[in-house]
């Protein structure tokens, strides 16, 4: 893969400048750049040649001589050729900067893919989806215009000088002296420039931002009736947008002026100190109209230094941004002497594992204290326990979405650490408490794992989490597509597709988390006594807060703040009287009086 | 009743269309003018200076080619072709300031330079005033509008929907009018040059304009073959960010079950078709780009060897040839401006299209020509009176709902989820129409009544209250003038907030985050608890926390309960035993129905409903 082999590459450079670190992707197509870059010099120098003609034939006009074909073919032809230098050159130099963003497309997404949980706390969505869509962007346009802008600019302007001195060194050194100070101006101006840019783009972030959060508190602002003040509000954060804005434009404006002078007063003293010479004689008409024109040339690093600084600041602050991301190392990765297993069993051993989740500063927060457990093949087990005792950080470990202590859980004996992650999760099934779904079919969401399968499989694992006759009434059948532009699921029937998703891959274990906190407790009966009969034989760990689901398990183990509290089957917990105990009582009376509700409004109807 | 009450069906789904680039609307732009009358004063001086511009930038060239070449450099060439009065006008300088003709030409050329710069400078900045400020205006009137809108619009459409028409749909207009400007600021110099060209010397200029439809040609064919591409390049962007986003959002499902691999190679078919765009747009746009320079480099050939016949034949001078030549870069560029100019009409008449789309939803809340106000002194009288009601036509979710509340009564409302307690207090908040004489309060019909008044007079702090990024005292007194720093701080002392709001680093001065996410769930709602008390209404309504808080932070928040409620008419949504307990009366919905209304004595008696429920809380709280 192209993208495994550039990983390694970009490390060689000082790692302080993140604009170094692209030079890797320019390189790597160098005989483009560079190919592309002396065509573009040469379309500039066949450019600068272009006045000497216009002085001949302007001289050969003003000695009424009528040869004016040559100078005229002359100016034809240095056009053709330098439209095709242009043409090719361009393109060459344009399609670095394309293939670059191509590639850092393709790092960045490989390396997301490969993030854990801690990552994803400390970037978000919006943050990673911004980085990805305008940085890289901005990379582009560095590499593909303003790498030509430089060197390009740069080239004219030298060759503009020496072509004025070959023609006219005294006059080319009358104006050598103003030259520093439009550039220092010009420079000046480009700065400032920058920087109003800057307060322009958080000008228009905070106008975001108060929109997005104003529309999400709608109901809050209407409910105090505070409409018109937050309309205030909004008008003086939109007119300060609106000034800054304005500036922005003022000095944009003020730098074309600015540069507008500066070759006017460098004409105008063509104009004069030329002039004289044409009328002492020591100049030619020609070479003086030709001076105009070499003028603009030198002037125009000059006119755009300003784009050009600004193309490399924006681009050297994206590409930190985008390096920030590929430098964050996965925080689960593969041990570097780590086997698979060969035909697993699903035997887990869970000894003595305590974890804290990190946090970003300070101390973690611990979820496990000392858990130890055996689970043997085939068993079905359920997790049991209040909000944050710990059940889902430990399916989480198991599946390695955390990463455990070195010897905590074994797989048939193996440390799961030892084991390459693919493997973890390939044989170990877990079915997340957040039912996501894809914007797919209903098919493609089953069969996640394994485009491929067949539909059979897919009916089957649907009809297994009860979702068969959910399907059968959509028209489009398992080809519905689910999400934003589809059929919108209620809770309960996303967590059966959910459910119908780690069902299909028949794996030697699965974990299921909490998937029946919004199906009824009808159809969660049925599912589990069919997920009994279709999981004999092969591990399941359940985590719930209902002791209805806990009940069809071998072996119960109730979690209280990170300790396993108690272990046992149903009937052995309910005769300990403990905790399991009391939850099955409160739990009771509340089903007791679900069925009375029921009852009550259906009398009703 | 119950078909007015929801209103006409709307097509919310329009919302979610995507609006596809169509032609130029001229409508559209007559209508965006609306919004830049205000400023018309900038406007026409904005035309005024550019018409002064771009004289000044034709003279600067008339007094290098006329004045200096044809009139001091080479007397004896002059044909007498006009000047525009510049030989005048530098004979007058010269022999008023006693300069060699040469240098008071100089003076001439670089007036001209500066006055062209000056005016070019004024153009530009009052065009961008004018059209800052209009879209300025058009953003704050959009916002009014949007916040006007009654929430059963945002019950159904997506705020992210709405926002990009405020924010980036905006911008693209802004990118459209600043684009009509660069027209004007390329055509008017154009016209004047192409004017000084026809009087110099209209045959060579007509051998030269013939070279214009050659550049139009080129940019058109340009544009056409690049349409499909660009919109290739957008749509296989969009995928490519679609494709992102939901792999970011499902990344733990992603890695579960192994789809590393494929999400990635699908990811990168679509990266790589985006390549394949970027490139084919890459290679039309070099045969473009560097075509349009070249026009100048032909008009130049044309100028030398045209132009130069008309010299040697004596037809015109040596310093109009310069002036042509001078003048060949200006002729193509208000082509290659309207090339340039032409893919961001497309995208604005869309985005004026969304804009105006959201400005004209006209969904508002029921409100008669005649107003009624309530009375000053509001008693508190709520009634509800056979109130049936459901969020769209042919649902209910309220059936038959008559009950009243006596003044200064605390009547607590309970009920399993989905029986329609919220939907009832959101009612009595007015924030939908209802039948008309189904809800009244002190009497008076809450249709007949403003909605902003009623919303002044109920406060309410509902589960979904929104802490806002700003300091706690602004999410005390929500930027309302009337409420003093010092009564929110009394309001925070009397529901016990003030003690956790002093601990925080800046104390009321303390800048929340979004949604306040620095503060416990618990310390919200005392937060939202003030910020209802600062509003001192005369009816106040609690949907009670339903979330876990530490029992502390709970004995905190049933005690600012009770001192909120004291003599005021309250309707709570009660979750907690403490609070059913100290209720007056207490209503039972279920399934949108009263089930039992009465004291807590009267419907223990009774042993219906209210008793299971009242013993399962019991157990709960024993249980905890």
């Amino acid at each position: 893969m192209e993208s495994r082999a550039t990983t390694s590459r970009t490390d060689g450079r000082s790692p302080s400048s993140p604009l170094w670190r692209l030079v890797p992707l320019v390189q790597r197509h160098k005989w483009r750049f560079w190919g592309g870059m002396s065509l573009i010099n040469t379309g500039r120098l066949l450019e600068a040649v272009m006045p000497l003609y216009l002085k001949m034939g302007i001289d050969r006009i003003a000695a009424g001589d009528t040869r004016l074909a040559l100078p005229a073919l002359a100016i034809l032809g240095l056009m053709v050729l330098r439209y095709i230098a242009f043409n090719i050159g361009r393109r060459l130099v344009r399609e670095v900067g394309v293939n670059a963003a191509y590639e850092l497309r393709q790092r960045l997404y490989w390396h997301l893919e490969l993030q854990g949980p801690l990552f994803f706390s400390k970037f978000t969505t919006g943050d990673l989806m911004a980085r990805a869509i305008n940085d890289i962007t901005l990379i582009r346009q560095l590499i593909g215009m303003g790498t030509r802008l430089l060197f390009v600019l740069g080239f004219s302007g030298i060759v503009a000088f020496l072509f004025m001195f070959y023609q006219s060194p005294s006059l080319t050194l009358a104006l050598l002296p103003a030259l520093p100070v439009f550039a220092i101006i010009g420079w000046l101006i480009a700065r400032r420039i920058f920087d109003q840019s800057t307060l322009v783009q958080e000008g228009f972030s905070a106008l975001s931002a108060q929109v997005q959060e104003n529309l999400n508190g709608i109901r809050t602002i209407q409910t105090h009736a505070q409409e018109d003040r937050e309309t205030e509000r909004f008008e003086a954060t939109s007119d300060h947008y609106a000034g800054n804005y304005y500036k922005l434009m003022f000095l944009n404006s003020g730098l074309t002026s600015a540069m507008l002078v500066a070759t006017g007063f460098t004409t105008l003293m063509v104009v004069g100190y030329g002039g004289m010479q044409v009328l002492e004689g020591t100049l030619t008409l020609g070479t003086f109209t030709a001076f105009i024109f070499y003028l603009n040339m030198m002037l125009a690093p000059i006119r755009e230094g300003g784009i050009m600084i600004t193309l490399f600041q924006r681009g050297g602050s994206a590409a930190a941004r985008i390096f920030e991301i590929l430098d964050h190392e996965p925080e689960i990765r593969d041990a570097p002497d780590a086997t698979p297993l060969e035909g697993i069993g699903g035997a887990l051993t869970i000894n003595h594992l305590s974890y804290t989740h990190p946090a970003q500063k300070g101390e973690g927060w611990p979820a496990l204290k000392d858990v130890s457990l055996e689970i043997g093949k085939g068993e079905m087990i359920a997790l049991l326990g209040r909000v944050g005792s710990g059940k889902s950080t430990l399916l989480r470990l198991i599946v390695r979405l955390l990463d455990p202590p070195p010897g905590t859980i074994y797989l048939d004996g193996r440390d799961i650490r030892m084991l390459p992650v693919t493997q973890v999760r390939s044989q170990i099934a877990m079915v997340p408490q957040d039912p996501f779904l894809f914007a797919t079919h209903i098919a493609q969401n089953i069969s996640y794992d394994n485009p491929e399968r067949a539909t059979d499989d897919v009916w089957r694992a649907a009809e297994s989490a009860d979702l068969e006759t959910t399907i059968r009434r959509f028209p489009d059948r398992l080809e519905t597509i689910v999400g934003e532009r589809g059929v919108t699921l209620s809770g309960g029937q996303k967590q059966r597709a959910s459910l119908a998703r780690g069902l299909i891959r028949e794996t030697p274990v699965l974990l299921l988390d909490d998937c029946f906190s919004s199906v009824d407790t009808e159809t969660e009966e049925f599912i589990l006594s069919r997920l009994k009969s279709l999981r004999h034989g092969h591990t399941t760990i359940m985590v719930s807060h209902r002791v209805s689901t806990a009940r069809h398990a071998d072996r119960i183990v109730v979690l209280d703040e990170g300790r396993i509290a108690e272990t046992g089957s149903h009937a052995e917990l309910l005769a300990r009287d403990g905790l399991y105990a009391a939850l099955e009582r409160q739990q009771g009376r509340r089903e007791e009086l679900e069925r009375a509700l029921e009852k009550d409004v259906g009398d009703d109807t | 009743m119950s078909e007015t009450a929801a209103g006409k069906r709307r097509n919310y789904a329009a919302f979610d269309d995507e609006i596809e680039t169509r032609g130029f609307d001229f409508g559209l732009v007559v209508r965006l003018l609306k919004w830049m009358r205000p400023y018309r004063r900038q406007g026409f001086m904005a035309i005024a200076f550019v018409l002064l511009a771009a004289s000044a930038a034709v003279l600067a060239p008339v007094v290098v080619s006329r004045v200096v070449v044809d009139g001091i450099l080479l007397p004896t060439s002059d044909a007498g072709a006009p000047d525009f009065g510049q030989k005048a006008l530098n004979s007058f300088l010269a022999t008023s300031f006693d300069l060699h003709p040469l240098f008071s030409a100089c003076l001439l050329f670089g007036l001209w330079t500066v006055l062209w710069a000056f005016f070019g400078h004024g153009f530009r900045t009052m065009l961008a005033r004018t059209v800052l400020h209009a879209l300025r205006d058009l953003r704050r009137d959009l916002f009014a509008h949007l916040e006007k809108l009654p929430s059963s619009f945002y019950d159904r459409v997506a705020v992210g929907r709405v926002m990009t028409r405020l924010t980036n749909d905006i911008e693209t207009l802004f990118e459209l009018l600043a684009g009509f400007g660069v027209l004007l600021g390329e055509f008017v110099p154009f016209f004047a040059a192409v004017s000084v060209m026809m009087a110099l010397n209209p045959t060579l200029t007509l051998e030269l304009l013939v070279l214009l439809p050659v550049a139009a040609v080129a940019t058109w064919i340009f544009r056409v073959v690049s349409r499909q591409v660009y919109r290739n390049i957008r749509s296989s962007m969009s995928r490519l960010n679609e494709n992102l986003q939901e792999n970011l959002s499902g990344i733990e499902v992603v890695q579960l079950y192994g789809r590393e691999r494929i999400n990635f190679e699908r990811y990168n078919a679509i990266n790589e078709e985006n390549r394949q765009q970027e490139n084919l747009a890459v290679r039309i746009e070099s045969y473009y780009g560097p075509s349009m320079d070249s026009m100048a480099f032909l008009a130049i050939a044309a100028i030398v060897w045209f132009g130069g016949q008309h010299v040697l034949s004596g037809v015109a001078t040596l310093g109009s040839v310069i002036l042509f030549a001078q003048f060949a870069d200006m002729m193509f560029r208000p082509i290659v401006a309207m090339g340039e100019q032409w893919n961001v009409v497309f995208r604005a008449m869309a985005s004026c299209e969304r804009i105006f789309q959201a400005l004209d939803w006209d969904e508002a809340l029921e409100v008669p020509k005649e107003t009624r106000s309530l009375p000053d002194d509001v008693e508190g009288r709520v009634t509800f009176n056979h109130l049936t009601f459901g969020y769209t036509p042919g649902t209910t979710i309220l059936k038959d709902v008559s009950f009243e509340i006596r003044p200064g009564e605390r009547v607590a409302i309970v009920g399993p989820t989905g029986s329609g307690k919220t939907s009832l207090v959101r009612l009595l908040c007015r924030f939908y129409d209802v039948p008309r004489n189904s809800i009244l309060i002190d009497g008076v019909d809450i249709m007949d009544v403003e909605p902003a008044e009623i919303r002044k007079r109920v406060g309410v702090v509902l589960q979904d209250f929104h802490i806002f990024s700003g300091t706690v005292y602004d999410n005390i007194t929500l930027g309302n003038p009337a409420v003093t720093r010092e009564a929110a701080r009394e309001a925070a002392r009397l529901v016990h907030a003030d003690p956790f709001i002093r601990m925080l680093p800046q104390g009321y001065d303390t800048v929340l985050t979004e949604r306040g996410r620095n503060l416990s769930h618990g310390q919200r709602q005392l937060l939202a608890f003030a910020r209802v008390l600062a509003m001192n209404p005369d009816i106040l309504i609690l949907d009670e926390a339903t979330a876990s808080i530490d029992t502390e932070t709970e004995l905190i928040i049933q005690d600012a309960l009770s001192k909120v409620t004291e003599g005021r008419t309250s309707i709570i949504i009660a979750h907690r035993l403490q609070t059913i307990r100290e209720a007056d009366r207490i209503v039972v919905l279920a399934d949108g129905e009263v089930r039992e209304f009465g004291s807590h004595q009267e419907l223990m008696a009774r042993g219906g409903l209210y008793k299971t429920l009242y013993e399962l809380q019991v157990q709960d709280t024993a249980g905890r």
